[in-house]
């Protein structure tokens, strides 16, 4: 091997090498999921757009992708929330604050926030698939002037799988965003709504001229979509924000293709007129 | 005369390979059982030119089968991306339009240096087919895409070899060996060669790389994929064995320290059943190609329609490896796109 070889091993830069992230918080939100506030140990602010997501990791067991759960509006700390479903979310939602976590990121495509500003927009979340919307809600609020009608829809199976309580507490009561739940199933505490995330749209009158951002469990779209039709809403103002298995988050491991894209690069956020005729995006 | 041709005479060749071993790790086709597999060589004699077809595509030697990615200890990750300088040599011309296609793929946007700085580090010599294996079909998939990751190619003729010079990289190989400025006819003669291979496909398919691709595409909900797949047994082989294959998973592996390790990668297949499965917690999960009816079309439609356009042809070069290598013999891709071209 010559030496000048040798000494070009340093000179490629590697994708995959994570930075570490300190713990500054770690709240445990419902039995299976973790809220985290993370702080870049080099001290450099993390940069991105609502609807990215970064590769997050503990290592010895491994890395999987998480949408960020903060607003870029806020750049000392970022947040993410972590189910426990296997065995890195189990190691990482296992860890506390102090410690580390390894991160790469950001990744993919997020919410076209050029072509939402200066319209009325409506959030549909179903589940956890309300963290990856609470970066642009509270971009939205902490912005709120450049947006006109806002409304946020958030639906979950049973009440205490409800996420972000604090949040949700001010939401109700705030007069920026006309924010409406439901519960799938109710418990003696719920007063509210019950029935599936689509029963909202019995409760306000939705202007056909939109922009509307969905996200939840890969059952869902299609039937929010379908309401979204009967209004009226242009299939180029939906936004659906997609989980598949992205594995290396850089587009080449092919785990999250759907057709000819890949959801990690090309997404996860989509305009639906994009994917409505790929056969694979939708269950 | 062509000034980038020359010749090596049959006795001149154990010596040229002998000088490419001093300069690097040579990997060449090499007897194995009654296959043939690229392997690094500890003699000339090794070498079989002869070769039909190897079990695995030479990908093997810059995008291996495990790859370390990063080494990380409790203070943090480092690259483990650590070329080497290796001569991969006597590829036929389907395996190097392969090897075009994986660093266009491994390049574009997010450069992966992991697969990159081992390629940069590899010089290619291509070699023409001597035999044909059973199931070959490249002289009619993708005809006007032409292999450019060679830096030499070697036409064998009764008395020696034809070496064509390609880059600088392949020039540097002139100073391994003894060789002569090739005579016109010695270079008519390896062109002729070369060309006349290509009527001897036991396999072909009839259509142009277009038709295929729209006529697939737009049969994307037929019943075909299901049917053929019945035997299907999810093995994967049918990606391992393919060269324009580079799908992979990403795992830790921990040291025996229990603190320190390796995050690696290793290659991976989307005919496995739990390629595209996500769980969504509390035992429920979502399987994105749960049939392998689906996994089954995925595999084609990435061969032979999806990347059509960012190749400039099929994803496909007609080795016919994975033709040879699946046990209920349902993965030939000139079967399928035959039959789907039929309906």
């Amino acid at each position: 091997m010559s030496p000048q070889t040798q000494s070009a091993s340093a000179t490629y830069s590697n994708v995959f090498v994570p930075r570490p992230a300190e713990i500054v918080r770690a709240h445990q939100v419902t039995e299976m999921e973790k809220h985290f506030t993370l702080k870049m140990k080099d001290g450099q602010p993390m940069v991105f757009e609502p609807g990215q997501m970064l590769e997050v990791s503990v290592f010895g067991f491994g890395e999987i992708p998480i949408g960020y759960a903060s607003s870029p509006t806020r750049t000392q700390t970022f947040d993410i929330v972590v189910r426990k479903v296997g065995r890195v979310s189990g190691a990482i939602t296992a860890l506390e604050r102090g410690q580390t976590l390894y991160v790469r990121g950001p990744l993919g495509h997020g919410f076209p926030m050029d072509k939402l500003r200066g319209q009325d927009i409506l959030i549909v979340a179903g589940g956890i698939g309300l963290c990856p919307t609470r970066s642009l809600i509270l971009y939205i609020l902490d912005r709120r002037s450049e947006f006109k009608k806002f409304t946020l829809f958030f639906g979950v199976k049973t009440p205490k799988e409800q996420l972000f309580l604090e949040d949700l507490a001010e939401w109700r009561k705030s007069a920026a965003v006309e924010y409406y739940e439901t519960v799938d199933r109710a418990d003696e505490s719920w007063k509210g709504n019950v029935g599936v995330i689509t029963t909202l749209f019995k409760k306000v009158a939705v202007n056909p001229n939109t922009r509307v951002i969905v996200c939840g469990p890969p059952v869902m779209y299609k039937f929010v979509i379908a309401e979204l039709d009967s209004i009226g809403v242009s299939r180029s103002h939906i936004y659906l924000d997609l989980e598949r298995r992205m594995k290396c988050g850089i587009g080449k491991c092919g785990h999250c293709q759907m057709n000819d894209k890949y959801v990690c690069l090309d997404g996860p956020v989509f305009c639906f007129k994009d994917i409505e005729k790929l056969e694979e995006a939708f269950r | 005369m062509n000034t980038n041709s020359y010749f090596l005479k049959e006795a001149d060749f154990d010596s040229f390979v002998e000088g490419l071993m001093k300069t690097a790790a040579v990997y060449a086709p090499v007897a194995k059982k009654n296959w043939f597999v690229f392997a690094p060589i500890s003699s000339p004699k090794e070498v079989r030119l002869d070769h039909d077809l190897t079990i695995l595509p030479p990908k093997k030697v810059i995008f291996p089968v495990r790859q370390d990615l990063v080494a990380f200890t409790p203070e943090g990750a480092t690259s483990s991306i650590k070329p080497e300088p290796r001569i991969l040599f006597g590829v036929h011309f389907y395996d190097l339009k392969a090897i075009d296609m994986l660093d266009l793929l491994f390049r574009e946007n997010n450069v992966d240096w992991n697969y990159l700085a081992q390629r940069e580090n590899t010089t290619i010599v291509g070699s023409n087919i001597q035999k044909v294996s059973r199931r070959a079909f490249w002289a009619s998939v993708g005809k006007g895409v032409k292999p450019h990751a060679h830096d030499a190619f070697l036409t064998k003729l009764p008395t020696g070899y034809v070496f064509e010079v390609v880059t600088p990289k392949g020039e540097k190989l002139l100073a391994c060996g003894q060789f002569k400025a090739a005579t016109e006819a010695q270079v008519s003669e390896a062109r002729r060669i070369n060309e006349e291979i290509l009527n001897n496909c036991p396999e072909k398919l009839s259509h142009s790389s277009a038709e295929i691709a729209d006529k697939v595409r737009a049969a994307f909900k037929s019943k075909l994929w299901d049917e053929l797949s019945l035997t299907c047994f999810s093995c994967g082989t049918c990606n391992i064995v393919c060269p324009t294959c580079y799908c992979f998973d990403v795992q830790d592996n921990w040291n025996l320290d229990q603190v320190s390790g390796q995050r690696g990668r290793a290659w991976d297949g989307c005919l496995l059943e739990d390629f595209a499965k996500v769980s969504l917690g509390a035992g429920a999960c979502e399987n994105f190609r749960e049939h392998r009816g689906q996994r089954y079309r995925h595999r084609l439609m990435r061969k032979a329609a999806y990347l059509n356009e960012k190749l400039g042809g099929p994803a496909c070069v007609g080795c016919g490896r994975c033709s040879s290598q699946c046990v209920p013999d349902i993965a030939d891709p000139v079967r399928i796109i035959e039959t789907i071209m039929e309906n």
